[in-house]
């Protein structure tokens, strides 16, 4: 039995005792005993009031008025269903777009890797003096951190890379990823079948082992558990398979690699990424700091630095997992996280707008309540539960528009994202939507609340009809209210038109080359198969060839390192110009075959082109941008000097050309260039690109069987016309275009309504003021001005404030803008001209109206 | 009851019943038909205790735990629900009265200041 109820119990008995007590009293004085109990129960007076009063000690009263002011509110609603739907779907839409951002928000940012005790996994990179950041860190400085870490235990390190995989099939080109022994069982992976890799295998002369995945042992080995045991060709090399890899297991890696199997990285170091670096995590010990690990991993790097290559000083830095494997998506996501609150803020105002013209056709409802006795706090509690309903009503079909959304926009903006786990709206994202609800529902409907409780009673009982000028209390808080939804709207302009400016611009650049009608595909050969540059060299002359052979195909060329590829082993390499005496740090290195130029359409400026007579017996040649002329040679004349790279075989390469700057993408940095004849520069991978007659999708087929028919063994891969890289590469800078463009047009929106709304408003309750100025012969101009004269005040106030807010905000987007200063003056004055535009449209049009109002008409309405 | 009678007697402050209640049953527990006799026999029926405010501050009280009410037996070996103050509630009797003391005191002191500067 519930302590209230007890309590009443007693209360009862009580109360009885009381009036017997009284009534014997009453009888002692002498009453006769019917009339000394009648005389009792009067003197104790109302016993259910009584009752009432006790009761209400001990229950939740305000609970208990919740309730009635939520029926209340219902009907109330009901009663005005166009108000209570726009209101709704205004909510809706600010509450489901921002669900929808913090839902990516929360699974990328805020939910913890798929990993145990994922917050302890840390990551370990390399940072260089005159370069920066690696993002990773060499083979030989892990092994060290591996063997002597006490602060981190365990040490893994993982890479990726390619093999061709025969036997079982067609050949294929495979990303494969190579992780030390420690490496699986640091995420706490376990294997479908099989075993995963000892300790004993990841060792240099290791034997030779790969672990599958299991989309690749479903597909090429039909899931059978056979495969266990039996041995697959990789590069040519036998591995046997030890074990299969569960689904389930993803790398949250920034680039979405698709690892078909694993293989120990300690035994295959030669493959194990360019210059022998690697990506290494580890786990903090408990009770380690960041700090702590990071002093220890530095001591050390220094101790083992014997050996090191000379003249990079190298320090480390640690940071966790998940903000290293974030860190890209960070600043876009919060980007969009901000914008989506702004349009969330102007639906908030639309609303409160809404709700003081609602309140407005309430003032005699709400003087009459006062009236009798009604107090201004339960007023106010009335009215902030029926915005309460409107903000849960928007809120519930805002998480249902979320849910809906949620795919499209993930979808939309994966190219932004790290391949994490699905993406779903978890109780956090339910907390967020309920606060976010309930914080609006108090934000919109408290100001109009306190505003409607605040009725003069006499002014209101007494007009029987409405004022014949509007009431001086009212308009200023609404012209407050249209000011910052213009701020608003013109703060978000502002982001989206920068944005927007600068994907013009990056898209408008130069790259330097003809990217049209080019096909491009790369081979990477087997090096067990093709072991001598020679042998490299003449495949792909030969491919060259037969390609070059086919219909319409009009020039063909071969690069080692071609723009817009996302090949990382673009070689930056260390020059050394002779008679300069300095070393050239940043310039990247391409092997060209000798029809590069013509193919790709970069111009001579200075000596000549490659040459088939630029054979690999003949004299070493170079041929370098301008960049590199103008910063390297004297008075910007190459031809006839000479340099030594030291990557190459360090011998002395002749420059006999200098051609125009191509870029490698339109964002990047240029670095000079040195393009070198494949002939005498070969790797074993190369990428075709063909020029051709129209579409180059349609010689897709025929270009790739050209391979096959050179060596069926050599699997061709990442067939893409150029044109589709280049916009590739603009994605990521489309999405927030788009993304923050959409937030801005539907801010633009709401904020026009809104103001359409307040001035229809004021048209409405002033036709009798407006009848009698036509009537005293005011031109359709005065009464214009009259009635949008003040709205278009705060509008223009508004947009001031939206530049001045803006420009002390745009900085924040400074990292994310493109040759666009963060107050772009263009961009500023565009917008502005917009938003002005569009809140005079949405003045003039519900003002026109007040022009067309007959005085007679107006006059009767009285 | 006359309406000379009524006009003499004071209405409750808001509160104050609280403080006689608890003062009441510092004398020792008894039932709420006794309190109110009580109230009334000692302020020489000044003080008039509405049945409809008793027992809502009776509840109060029991609510914060300054007062208790449990079954006994009255001097004519009746069953009743007897109030009984709790250690909670002696406690608040003092800072109450100490607090009535004052307030008392300077309205006292505003209402006639020649008498108690001259007493002073």
């Amino acid at each position: 039995m519930s302590r209230r109820k007890r309590m009443m119990e007693d209360l009862d008995q009580d109360i009885r005792d009381f009036i017997e007590r009284e009534t014997q009293d009453n009888i002692e004085r002498g009453m006769p005993p019917e009339e000394a109990r009648y005389a009792a129960l009067r003197k104790f007076g109302n016993v259910t009031q009584v009752k009432e009063d006790t009761r209400e000690v001990w229950s939740l009263v305000w609970l208990e008025q919740l309730w009635q002011d939520v029926r209340h509110a219902v009907r109330q609603l009901g009663r005005t269903p166009g108000f209570a739907a726009m209101a709704v779907l205004t909510l809706a839409l600010g509450i489901g777009a921002t669900t929808a951002i913090f839902t990516v928000v929360n699974a990328v940012l805020l939910r913890p890797l798929p990993y145990p005790h994922a917050e302890e996994l840390v990551y370990v990179h390399e940072i260089l003096d005159n370069y920066g950041a690696t993002g990773v860190a060499g083979v030989s400085e892990f092994a060290a951190w591996r063997d002597q870490s006490r602060t981190l235990n365990p040490v893994a390190a993982y890479t990726d890379s390619w093999f061709n995989l025969a036997g079982g099939g067609d050949p294929e080109r495979i990303t494969a990823g190579l992780a030390t022994s420690a490496f699986f069982s640091l995420l706490g992976v376990r294997p479908l079948t099989g075993r995963l890799f000892l300790p004993e295998e990841d060792r240099p002369g290791g034997p030779p082992v790969a672990v599958l995945s299991e989309a690749l042992w479903k597909r090429r080995y039909r899931g059978e558990a056979s495969v266990i045991g039996s041995s697959v060709t990789l590069d040519g090399k036998a591995y046997t398979v030890a074990g299969v890899l569960p689904r389930t297991f993803v790398l949250p890696a920034d680039s979405k690699i698709d690892y078909a199997l694993w293989v120990p990285l300690i035994a295959n170091q030669t493959g194990a990424g360019p210059m022998g670096v690697v990506r290494v995590i580890g786990r903090l010990r408990a009770g380690m700091r960041l700090e702590t690990a990071r002093s220890e991993l530095n001591t050390i790097l220094r101790s083992t630095r014997a050996g090191g290559p000379e003249g990079w000083v190298k320090s480390v830095t640690l940071s966790t997992w998940q903000e290293q494997i974030t860190q890209k998506s960070r600043l876009s996501l919060l980007l969009f996280l901000g914008a989506v609150g702004f349009l969330l803020l102007i639906a908030c105002v639309n609303v409160a707008n809404l709700l003081l013209s609602h309140a407005a056709t309430r003032q005699k409802e709400m003087a009459v309540r006062l009236a009798v006795g009604a107090g201004t706090r339960r007023i106010i509690r009335q009215l902030l539960t029926e915005s309460g309903l409107l903000a849960l009503l928007g809120g519930v079909l805002g998480l249902a528009l979320a849910h809906s959304a949620k795919d499209l926009l993930v979808t939309f903006i994966s190219s932004n994202l790290p391949a994490l786990e699905p993406i779903r709206l978890d109780y956090r994202v339910l907390a967020f939507c309920l606060a976010l609800a309930v914080v609006t529902g108090l934000a919109f409907g408290v100001a109009p609340a306190l505003q409607a409780s605040r009725v003069s009673l006499n002014e209101v009982l007494k007009e029987a009809k409405r004022s014949a000028s509007e009431p001086r209390s009212g308009m200023p808080f609404r012209d407050l209210l249209l000011i910052s939804e213009t701020a608003l709207a013109m703060m978000l302009l502002v982001g989206g038109g920068l944005l927007f400016r600068s994907f013009l611009r990056v898209r408008g650049i130069d790259l330097g080359f003809k990217s049209k009608n080019v096909l491009s595909m790369t081979v990477d050969l087997t090096p067990s198969e093709y072991t001598t540059p020679n042998v490299q060299a003449a495949f792909f002359q030969q491919l060259m060839e037969k390609i070059r052979g086919l219909e319409g195909v009009q020039a063909v060329a071969g690069s080692s390192c071609p723009p817009l590829g996302n090949r990382e082993t673009s070689v930056t390499t260390r020059l050394n110009v002779e008679g300069q005496g300095v070393d050239v740090p940043d310039a990247r290195t391409t092997a060209v075959s000798p029809d590069y130029f013509r193919a790709m359409g970069i111009p001579l400026m200075q000596g000549r082109y490659f040459t088939e007579a630029d054979h690999e017996s003949s004299l070493n040649v170079a041929i370098v941008d301008e960049s590199f002329a103008r910063r390297y040679c004297p008075g910007g004349k190459c031809p006839g000097g000479r340099i030594v790279s030291w990557v190459r075989r360090r011998e002395w390469l002749t420059i006999v050309g200098v051609v125009a700057n191509a870029r490698d993408s339109a964002e990047a940095e240029p670095h000079p260039k040195v393009y070198l004849p494949f002939s005498q520069a070969s790797e074993p991978y190369m990428t075709m690109l063909v020029r051709t007659a129209g579409n180059p999708k349609l010689w897709t087929s025929a270009v790739r069987s050209q391979v096959a028919s050179v060596d069926k063994n050599q699997p061709p891969h990442d067939l893409m016309t150029l044109e589709d890289l280049r916009t590739q590469s603009l994605t990521p800078r489309r999405v927030s275009v788009l993304l923050v463009g959409a937030f801005a047009a539907l801010g633009l929106i709401l904020a026009s309504v809104g103001i359409y709304g307040v001035v229809s408003y004021s048209v409405s309750q002033r036709t009798h003021e407006i009848g009698i100025r036509m009537a005293l012969g005011a031109a359709r101009g005065d009464v214009l001005k009259v009635v949008s004269g003040p709205r278009l005040r705060a509008v223009l106030i508004g947009t001031g404030l939206g530049v001045a807010a803006s420009i002390g905000l745009t900085r924040f987007l400074q990292s994310m803008l493109f040759d666009v200063k963060p107050t772009d003056p263009a961009t500023f004055v565009s917008v502005s001209f917009i938003l002005l535009a569009v809140a005079w449209l949405a003045c003039y049009i519900p003002a026109r109206r007040a022009t067309k109002v007959d005085p007679m008409v107006a006059l009767r309405h009285e | 009851m006359s309406t000379k009678e009524q006009r003499e007697r004071i209405e409750l402050l808001q509160g104050t019943l609280d403080l006689l209640i608890l003062r009441t049953l510092r004398l020792g527990p008894t039932h709420g038909h006794a309190i109110a006799k009580a109230i009334e026999f000692r302020s020489e029926d000044v003080l008039q205790v509405e049945q409809g405010s008793l027992y809502p501050a009776l509840h109060r009280l029991i609510k914060r735990g300054w007062i208790s009410v449990q079954d006994g037996t009255s001097e004519n070996n009746r069953r009743a629900k007897f109030y009984r103050l709790t250690a909670r509630g002696r406690r608040q009797l003092e800072v109450e009265t100490g607090k009535w003391d004052k307030l008392a005191g300077a309205i006292a002191r505003i209402l006639r200041p020649a008498e108690s500067e001259g007493e002073s």
